[in-house]
């Protein structure tokens, strides 16, 4: 064991146990050392160790009715419905067990919890701030400029803030400025995502833009994960093993959809984070917490009503197509439809086809090669070559790209027009119609282009979406 | 956990609404019937008659008889002792290779709860086609007088925290011996070959000393999770064969 001797009147303890757990919690189980070694840190008072299930507080309804309510601690479940009772052979009791998060290894009400509390790595603390950290030369719009000042500020003070930013407006770009800051002060950083496809997006673009960084981008199945990174990029899934770990947080797509339909999410990048970090939020559709919370001005944060090339944003054309899906189940192809994508093909520009369902994806697809639309594919989360085929789309090999909504966000690619059929159906609410109509129009050179909501019936959340729109174009000043 | 949501998948059972659902509704825990109809049932009148194989997926060409090559072969290599045969209720195929690695690698313990019905329905069947040959051949039957279910090795328990096999057979609602341990830390039987099992002679398994007179002169029903080669089974067996039992069968969730 490497112990630090270099004063003798310090407490020891190993430095790889201390760089191996430092900022993360693991299963006591899953740790590399042995049994002895992390006793004498434990009781050093350099590792802290608690059960992963616990009791919660028994309110009187439950004490009467002697009812037992559980808690996750590492992916913070409550749904007393995600918890099991099984006999185990280590303890030789009955267990409870978490199945909310079983993929990371089963967690037991006999199984410990093991985190650093000893004092932070050296090389955590290290500066080396004389030069400048971030390379990318692009510059930035007057609002963008403002944005990225104020985020900067209220970040450096420690307060939390919200970027409320129209698709396209450049995002990513404002927060250079506070990422440098920050980690020119030695900052550990965290930029969440909902999804795999935008961390494989930013991750180059980060990359690039501060090239003298060790990077880090985390996702189901990645291999780049280096746990001395200053930066890190990650689904919020993979944070989950993380604790205390991070100075400052950003969060793009706030309100994207495993987000805010699994609190564990949530509860993954607040664990991650230090007691007391600032959260950066990156949204072009706020969730209505943020949004209450800025309108009301208990969060600090800014709007952008314009895209970064000064163009507005373009406004969904709604489109009657009938009762469509009866036409895909016959093998057809709704006349509207065909039309509109001859017209495109004429043109010669790529198209998104956003579906409902990973179903009508596959049905749509077959039927558009059937047709003659040559260079088409269809991508759903399970689709083992979904990657591949998105790289293909932005090199322009394929045409059309019939998707769920998994693509609705992140994915840019110059000049795309976009269809949505069954936009009445209500896998797309508001935000994910504006985010879909997003993708359109992006690049200063393709400013405009078409998006279509195909439907059977407008729905509230159709109707919304474009007002939406078409009430940030008017804030814009156009 | 209640009844509303599938185990495996865990989204609403949509099951459809019928006379009968409204009147007792069906609260018990299970799968739902997307999950139920990925699961491959075997036809139990139409599987091989001593390891419980599917013989619809097999070639007319390898079936004698309503048996299946491999138990031919096994017959021919005098290793059978005192083992009969083997029951099986699905037959391997993804989707239940998928339940099986949540259910026993992941530790979700509780899916075993999704197999309750069909494991006491196949025990329920199995007895009664035991009874109706006694009718019919004068042989002596009845239940099966001890469940044993497969062990795993000391290290393993403790690994997983618990047995897959273990919680099955208490899924049958019978009393249950645990008459076997298994000795040797061997390899994964999923991590060998055929060839590798089948050459295994040497049994791991070992008779409890206090478990010895409950077995003795007894009709023995062996549990595991699995039937591949049917190697564990005749270890199994033979470990148990010096106590002298009556007879040895075996039930198992999937063969495969």
């Amino acid at each position: 064991m490497l112990l630090s001797s270099k004063n003798d009147s310090s407490p020891k303890f190993s430095l790889d146990v201390q760089h191996f757990l430092y900022g993360r919690e693991y299963r006591a189980e899953e740790l590399p050392f042995s049994e002895k070694v992390i006793k004498t840190h434990i009781k050093n008072g350099y590792v802290a160790i608690r059960p992963a299930v616990e009791l919660l507080k028994e309110n009187l309804l439950d004490l009467l009715t002697g009812r037992k309510k559980w808690q996750c601690r590492r992916c913070g479940n409550r749904d007393q419905e995600a918890f099991a009772v099984c006999t185990c052979a280590r303890c030789r009791k009955k267990c409870v067990y978490c199945r909310h998060c079983l993929n990371m290894g089963i967690v037991r009400s006999c199984t410990k919890l093991v985190t650093w509390s000893g004092p932070a790595p050296k090389a955590w603390a290290s500066v080396n701030s004389v030069a400048r950290l971030c390379s990318w030369n692009g510059i930035l719009s007057e609002e963008q400029t403002a944005a990225a000042n104020a985020l900067d500020q209220a970040l450096a003070a420690g307060y939390s803030f919200l970027i409320w930013a129209v698709t396209g407006s450049g995002k990513t770009e404002i927060i250079y400025k506070a990422i440098e800051r920050s980690l020119m002060q030695g900052h550990h950083i965290l930029l969440a995502t909902p999804r795999t496809d935008v961390v494989r997006e930013l991750l180059p673009r980060i990359r690039s833009a501060f090239p003298s960084i060790t990077v880090s981008g985390l996702y189901a199945g990645s291999d780049d994960n280096d746990p001395q990174a200053q930066l890190v990029i990650s689904t919020a899934h993979q944070l989950i093993r993380f604790s205390d770990c991070f100075d400052c947080v950003f969060i793009d797509e706030v309100d994207a959809f495993p987000f805010h339909y699994d609190p564990m999410l949530e509860f993954a990048v607040r664990k991650a984070a230090k007691p007391g970090a600032p959260f950066g939020y990156l949204t072009a559709t706020p969730p209505p917490g943020l949004r209450n919370a800025y309108l009301m001005g208990s969060l600090r944060g800014i709007k952008i009503a314009r895209r970064y090339h000064g163009h507005p944003l373009p406004v969904p054309l709604f489109r009657w197509i009938g009762n469509w899906t009866r036409f895909i189940q016959h093998g057809q192809l709704p006349k509207t439809i065909h039309e509109w994508l001859m017209e495109k093909k004429k043109q010669g520009c790529q198209q998104f086809l956003f579906v409902p369902t990973v179903t009508l994806a596959r049905e749509l697809t077959e039927i558009l090669q059937k047709e003659g639309f040559e260079r088409t594919a269809g991508v759903h989360a399970e689709d083992p070559d979904r990657h591949t085929k998105v790289a293909a789309f932005r090199e322009g090999k394929i045409r059309t790209l019939v998707t769920t909504t998994i693509l609705e966000r992140g994915v840019t690619v110059p000049g795309v027009e976009v269809a949505v059929l069954g936009a009445d159906d209500p896998v797309f609410d508001a935000c994910a119609l504006v985010q879909i109509a997003g993708r359109v129009g992006r690049s200063p050179d393709y400013p405009e282009g078409d998006i279509l909501f195909f439907h059977n019936g407008k729905t509230f959340a159709m109707v919304q979406a474009r007002h939406q729109i078409e009430q940030m174009n008017k804030e814009g000043g156009f | 956990m209640s009844g509303s949501h599938c185990l495996f998948c865990r989204a609403e059972k949509r099951e459809p609404l019928t006379f009968l659902s409204l009147l007792s509704p069906d609260t018990s825990t299970g799968f739902c019937l997307s999950c139920q109809e990925q699961l491959e049932r075997i036809d139990p009148l139409y599987s091989c008659r001593l390891c419980g194989r599917d013989l619809h997926s097999l070639e007319p060409a390898f079936v004698h008889d309503q048996i299946c090559h491999d138990c031919i072969r096994w017959k021919q290599s005098g290793r059978n002792g005192l083992y009969g045969r083997n029951y099986a209720i699905y037959s391997y195929n993804g989707f239940i290779k998928e339940v099986m690695t949540m259910f026993k690698f992941r530790g979700d313990a509780i899916l075993a709860d999704g197999f309750e019905k069909e494991l006491k329905k196949a025990y329920s069947r199995i007895i009664d086609h035991r009874l109706r040959f006694r009718f019919l051949n004068l042989r002596s039957g009845g239940e099966y007088e001890a469940i044993v279910p497969i062990p795993l090795s000391r290290e393993r328990l403790v690994e997983r925290g618990f047995n897959q096999a273990e919680l099955l057979a208490r899924k049958l609602g019978q009393p249950i011996v645990d008459a076997l341990i298994r000795e040797k830390n061997e390899q994964k039987q999923s991590k060998k070959n055929r060839r590798e099992r089948l050459l295994m002679r040497e049994t791991p398994f070992h008779l409890k000393n206090d478990q010895v007179r409950i077995v003795t002169g007894k009709k023995i029903l062996l549990v595991d999770d699995l039937y591949t080669t049917g190697a564990t089974m005749r270890l199994a067996a033979t470990a148990i064969t010096a106590a002298h039992p009556k007879q040895i069968d075996s039930l198992t969730l999937i063969h495969g």
